[in-house]
Order: C-alpha cells, then sequence, then structure tokens
C-alpha cells in the first residue's frame, strides 16, 4: 500500500504538470501523424524524421539568429516551415502519385525515407550531438510545493492547448478542413464534384509535416539534438494514434494525455519501473476498445 | 584453346602473386566499428587518433619496414553485422589483426570469432566487463576502461564523502544498470553505512528527465548515482539544470566531466557535477599531453576526447608490439603485446599480461566553468592511478573459471 501514498504525496501536482507538459509536445507530433494517416491513408514512418529535421533547423536558426528570445521564437516559426516546404517537395515528388497504392508499398516508401532523410541529416549536420540554449528569460524553474516545475514546461502548458484551438479550426471552420475530412470519408466523391483532391491532401500532408518540425522545435531546447531521435519517438507517436483512434486528431489528444499522465504518474508511483505505465496503458486500451479510444476514420 | 588455357594460368598466377606481394608489404588492420549513427560522435575519434598517428608512423619507414594499413567496415551497432563483416575482414582482406567497435555486443561476439580464428582482437571503445574478465582469453585486448573499472574508481572517491542515503537512476539498458552496480556496489563494500534509498530507470533515448526528477527530489536522497551513456549523458544534464536539480542534491555520472558530454552544453552545463572519465585533453597538464592535445587540434580543429587517446594508444601499441615480435605474427604479436609498457600521452601505461586489460589512470572531477574555454571542465581533478581500481589477476582468473 506504501505505493498508493506516493500518489497523494506533495509530489503529485508538479508530476501531473510535468506530464502535461509532456503531452503536449507528444500530441503536436502524433496529431500530424494522424492527419496524414486518417486523411491521405499514408502510415508515414518519416514522420519522426521530420520531426528531427525540425530540430536540427532550430538548432541552425538559434545559432545564426545568435541566442535570445528574437533566436527562439523565429526558430518555432522557421523550422516548422522548412519541415513543411520539406513535406510539399515529398508529397508532389512522390506521394502524390502513390496514393491508390497499396498500404505496404507507401510503408515501404516512408521507411525509405526515413534512411535517407537520416544520412540528409548526417550529411548536413554531422554525427555530432547539438543543444541548444534556452533565452534567459526561460531557463530555470517555478517551485510548487517545494518542487522545481522548469519554466519552459510552463511555457508549453500554453502552447497545447493553442496548438489544439488552431487545428479545431483549421478542420472545422475551413473550406480546406471540411473538403478533407469528406475526402477522408469518400476520396472519389469529392472529387465527382469537382473538387481537386490532389491539393487538398498536398495541404494536410503539409500541415502534418508542419506540425512534426514544430514538435521537433519544441523539444530541442529539452534534450540533445542527434541522429536516432526520430526512432524513439515515431513509436510513441504510433502507439498514440493508434490507442486514440487511426486518423481521429482529438484521438491523438486523448492519446497523448494518457500517454504523458500515466508515464509521469508512474514514475512517481514505482520509479524502478516507469517505463512500463504507458505501454499497458495501451494494452488496456487496445483490450477493451479494439479500434481505439475514439471512432477511426479507417 | 591450349594456348589460351597457358594464358589464363598465367594470368591467374599473376593475380595471385600481385595479391600475396601486396599482403607481404603492408601490416593489414582491420577496423569493425559503428560508422553510422549515434555512436559516431565517439567512434570517428579513435579512427582520427588512429590515423595520425600511423601516419608518423608509416612517414618513418612503418615497421618492420613495412607500412601500416588499415580498412573499415560498419558494424551498425548490430552483433550479426559485425560478425559478418569481422569475418569478411579475416577471409577476404588476410588482416593481421582485427580492432574496433563501441557495442559491447559486437564486441564479445567478434571476442569469440577472434578465439576460434586464432587472430588478435583489440577493443577500443566496448565497455562491457566481461570482454576481459569472465569472456577474455588470449586474442582479446582491451585498449579502454570498462564499466567494473569506471565503478570501482568512482566507488573509491565516493566513499570519502559523507553521504549515505544514495538513490540509482539511469538507462535501462546493459551498460546503465552494470555501471550503477559496479559504483554502489563497490561504495557498499568501502562504506558499509551507505544504503539504497530507490531506484528509478528510464528507456535508453529518454528525452525528457523531468518527471524523473521531481520525484527523486520528493523522495529526498542525500546522493544520487546516475547511469546513463552516450546521448543520455547531456539529456540528463540539460533536465538536472532546467530543474536546478544539480543545486538541490548532488550526483555522480560516469563521463559527466569528458568533452563529449560538456562542450555540447556550452556555458549551460550544470555545475558541481561528479564525474569520471579517462581522458582529458587539459590535465594532467605536461608536456606530452598537450602536445598530443595539440597535434590533434591542428590536424582535425577539434580537441581530442577520450577516443582519440584510444586510437593514438592502439597505433602505437600495434606498432611497438610488431617491433619487439621481430615479424608479422598472429602469436609472436599477441606475446609482444602482454606486459608491455609505453609512455603515453597520459604516462607510461601497461598492457596487463594477465587479463590484456590497458590500465589507464582515472580521472574524478567535478564540472565547473573556465573562463579559458567555452565550455565547462572537470575541476578538483584526482587521478586515480590503474593499479587501484583494476580488478586483480586472481579476481580475473577467477571470473574466468566460472
Amino acid at each position: 500500500m506504501e505505493f498508493l501514498s506516493h500518489l497523494f504525496s506533495s509530489g503529485t501536482l508538479s508530476q501531473l504538470l510535468v506530464g502535461l507538459s509532456r503531452t503536449t509536445i507528444l500530441f503536436i507530433v502524433s496529431s500530424g501523424l494522424s492527419l496524414i494517416l486518417g486523411i491521405l491513408r499514408i502510415p508515414n514512418v518519416a514522420h519522426g524524421s521530420l520531426y528531427m529535421v525540425g530540430a536540427f533547423l532550430a538548432y541552425t536558426v538559434i545559432h545564426l539568429f545568435g541566442g535570445g528570445v528574437p533566436a527562439f521564437v523565429a526558430a518555432l516559426v522557421i523550422a516548422p516551415l522548412g519541415v513543411a516546404a520539406l513535406g510539399f517537395v515529398l508529397e508532389r515528388a512522390f506521394f502524390s502519385y502513390l496514393y491508390e497504392r497499396e498500404h505496404l508499398m507507401l510503408l515501404l516508401l516512408t521507411f525509405s525515407f526515413t534512411l535517407i532523410i537520416g544520412d540528409l541529416v548526417k550529411i548536413v549536420w554531422g554525427t555530432e550531438y547539438r543543444s541548444v540554449t534556452l533565452p534567459g528569460s526561460l531557463q530555470g524553474s517555478a517551485e510548487i510545493l517545494g518542487l522545481p516545475l522548469p519554466y519552459y514546461n510552463l511555457f508549453l502548458l500554453l502552447v497545447g492547448p493553442v496548438i489544439a484551438v488552431f487545428l479545431w479550426l483549421v478542420i472545422n471552420r475551413t473550406r480546406m478542413g471540411k473538403i478533407a475530412r469528406a475526402a477522408a470519408v469518400d476520396r472519389e466523391m469529392v472529387s465527382a464534384v469537382g473538387i481537386n483532391v490532389g491539393w487538398v491532401f498536398a495541404f494536410t500532408f503539409v500541415l502534418g509535416c508542419f506540425l512534426a518540425g514544430l514538435g521537433g522545435a519544441l523539444i530541442a531546447p529539452m534534450t540533445n539534438i542527434s541522429l536516432g531521435m526520430d526512432h524513439s519517438l515515431i513509436i510513441e507517436a504510433f502507439l498514440i494514434v493508434i490507442m486514440g483512434g487511426l486518423g481521429n486528431v482529438w484521438g491523438a489528444l486523448l492519446g497523448s494525455l494518457v500517454f504523458g499522465i500515466t508515464q509521469s504518474l508512474g514514475i512517481l508511483v514505482w520509479p524502478k519501473f516507469g517505463i512500463v505505465f504507458p505501454y499497458l496503458a495501451v494494452v488496456v486500451v487496445l483490450v477493451f476498445r479494439p479500434r481505439g479510444l475514439l471512432s477511426s476514420t479507417w | 584453346m591450349k594456348k589460351f588455357l597457358g594464358v589464363l594460368a598465367g594470368a591467374v598466377a599473376l593475380m595471385f602473386a600481385a595479391s600475396a606481394g601486396f599482403a607481404a608489404d603492408a601490416i593489414k588492420v582491420g577496423f569493425v566499428d559503428t560508422y553510422t549513427g549515434p555512436a559516431t560522435a565517439y567512434t570517428n575519434d579513435v579512427l582520427d587518433g588512429f590515423k595520425l598517428e600511423i601516419g608518423k608512423i608509416n612517414a618513418k619507414g612503418g615497421v618492420l619496414g613495412r607500412k601500416i594499413e588499415f580498412v573499415t567496415r560498419d558494424d551498425k551497432y548490430k552483433p550479426d553485422v559485425g560478425l559478418t563483416m569481422a569475418k569478411e575482414l579475416i577471409l577476404r582482406e588476410n588482416v593481421d589483426l582485427l580492432v574496433g567497435t563501441i557495442s559491447s555486443a559486437v564486441a564479445l561476439a567478434v571476442s569469440d570469432l577472434a578465439k576460434k580464428e586464432k587472430v588478435p582482437f583489440i577493443v577500443t571503445y566496448a565497455k562491457s566487463d566481461k570482454i576481459t574478465g569472465e569472456k577474455g582469453h588470449r586474442y582479446v585486448f582491451s585498449m579502454n576502461e570498462n564499466s567494473e573499472m569506471a565503478g570501482r574508481a568512482a566507488a573509491k572517491e565516493l566513499a570519502k564523502k559523507p553521504y549515505t542515503k544514495y538513490w540509482i537512476a539511469g538507462d535501462d539498458y546493459e551498460y546503465g544498470h552494470s555501471i550503477a552496480n559496479a559504483v554502489f556496489s563497490h561504495l557498499k563494500e568501502l562504506n558499509p553505512k551507505v544504503q539504497k534509498v530507490g531506484e528509478s530507470w528510464w528507456k535508453e533515448g529518454e528525452t525528457d528527465f523531468t518527471p524523473y526528477i521531481t520525484q527523486i527530489l520528493a523522495a529526498k536522497p542525500d546522493f544520487v548515482i546516475v547511469a546513463t551513456g552516450g546521448r543520455g549523458m547531456v539529456n540528463f544534464q540539460k533536465a538536472a539544470q532546467s530543474t536546478g536539480f544539480n543545486k538541490r542534491v548532488p550526483f555522480y555520472q560516469h563521463t559527466a566531466i569528458e568533452l563529449s558530454t560538456l562542450m555540447p552544453q556550452g556555458q549551460n552545463a550544470p555545475e558541481g557535477v561528479y564525474g569520471t572519465a579517462n581522458y582529458l585533453f587539459y590535465f594532467p597538464a605536461t608536456k606530452e599531453n598537450q602536445a598530443f592535445a595539440e597535434e590533434f587540434k591542428k590536424a582535425y580543429n577539434r580537441q581530442p576526447k577520450s577516443g582519440a587517446l584510444y586510437g593514438h594508444l592502439l597505433a602505437n601499441f600495434i606498432a611497438k608490439a610488431y617491433q619487439k615480435a621481430g615479424k608479422v605474427d598472429k602469436e609472436k604479436f599477441i606475446d609482444a603485446m602482454e606486459g608491455m609498457t609505453l609512455d603515453t600521452p597520459v604516462g607510461p601505461m601497461e598492457m596487463r599480461a594477465c587479463d590484456h586489460q590497458i590500465a589507464l589512470p582515472m580521472f574524478f572531477g567535478v564540472t565547473k566553468k573556465s573562463p579559458q574555454y567555452e565550455h565547462l571542465v572537470a575541476g578538483d581533478v584526482i587521478s586515480v592511478p590503474g593499479k587501484d581500481y583494476l580488478p586483480s589477476c586472481d579476481d580475473v582468473k577467477k571470473a574466468r573459471a566460472k
């Protein structure tokens, strides 16, 4: 029973907040993956690589601008746009010709992109670890019941809801979003009524890539930017998308919440085996709701 | 037709003669190491340190009148790939000896092959204590420290400190567990009052340590042993800096004071972190070490890290062993290597005869800012000589007998 008492200790609140800030990055990355999966039907394994490119671009931008708040803000804008541009090229040059192909083909193609992008990153940025420093005002940490909570995690807690609202507006309030949703349900019907589905798909793909890049830019100050950072993330992102319901952006949000919170509380309860809790949550969800928490678009 | 066959036979004979001539010309060293992915941050230093020395040795006419050449193969951090590459180097490239790898799994697999094929194999960066411990044999050597040795050296210094309530945290893989166990078990032997109040383990490659850090702080230990490796080193230190962890509770990480950990963080690395390392380019401030660091920097425009020292040692040990052996012969090479002592940038070093383990010194220090460099350096450095922390030859014998 001792471990239950940890749940009601002073650490719980800060642990919950830390878990929520982690949710933010998971949500941003996995919602992009989910959009592409739901509307374009592409299991984009290269999504993690785009996230890695976002982190490296953020590093370059911050160093070009010489640090400080303006450089950091510039990185948060330029890095995702750069990744979005890369996504646009990939979509027009490759994916736009392959939408009718089998999933296995698409999976292999995106897998080949993970290898190619990984090597390109190695050529451009080298193999050394890279690290970016936060602007002074975001360094340090606040104190919550005697335990530290870094200001940056608080900043992430603000960013998360902003992105969620932005996505809601794009999907529900714009013409593009409405067409994309319709195309996800019945692609042929949408093109039959005279809408150029190709461009809607391109837009969705680019938006998904933008989110991957944004996730990478946001994680950059928290971690060391290195080759291989894509691998661990892509697995988590896929688990979240599957747990939430394939292609459902709100499912990605719910999945990220479950993943982030079970992890941080799991660490509090049982630090030695904290890593198993999010995966356990995935198993439990899939046993009781094999199609995910929310309805899948597939 | 006969004529044609004759020409063909002649050509084949010529080809054989040519390849035999080539093999007799140079001493061939085969590298199997990880040259793709995150590990290259370490392995490239080994190769560069090696190249620099080989260049000098060859410029002076090589060893026994022969040049030293090398070929590299990428093991992709996978034992099966490493094994295939090592086989190819032995059978097709006819290498005189195998060296390399940062992966303990690859090192152990290749070590097994080296034993079967009777080819010497010098491990450059893998840190499993099994390599020269229980899985050691006549054909395998180690040119770096291992987790057991790092643990003994760190325990020796930590035991002098007043802390008793220890928390253990680390990357949940072989290296993390073995380094944590090595530090804590030896610490407990030296100071029986020490107790473990808890453990946390995260997956290798974890990016966000904040939840772990807040949980450890809530448990209020005196001291934390952080068993991270590779990119986890920097990631954890960044989290420690942003949460002020290092100011609330002191902690130790093997290689925390190494350049590979501190350089990427610039002036923002946490101060007061205890660490051990095999090599620091600014310590000891001897003529030999400064000369080595300057030469390396001139050649590659960066300061040498531990890997560069391993590469440097590798080249010089190989050259001197062949010199001593008097001919290029695998068994004679091993006999020559055993017990050989060499002057190195960090002082005279011995290759122990009983377990084929080099007796490098271990530096124990604490991170601090320096006006001289753009990154943090190690302060209060204590040099722990190899003989003070190496397992005894009897211990090794016992481990191998198991």
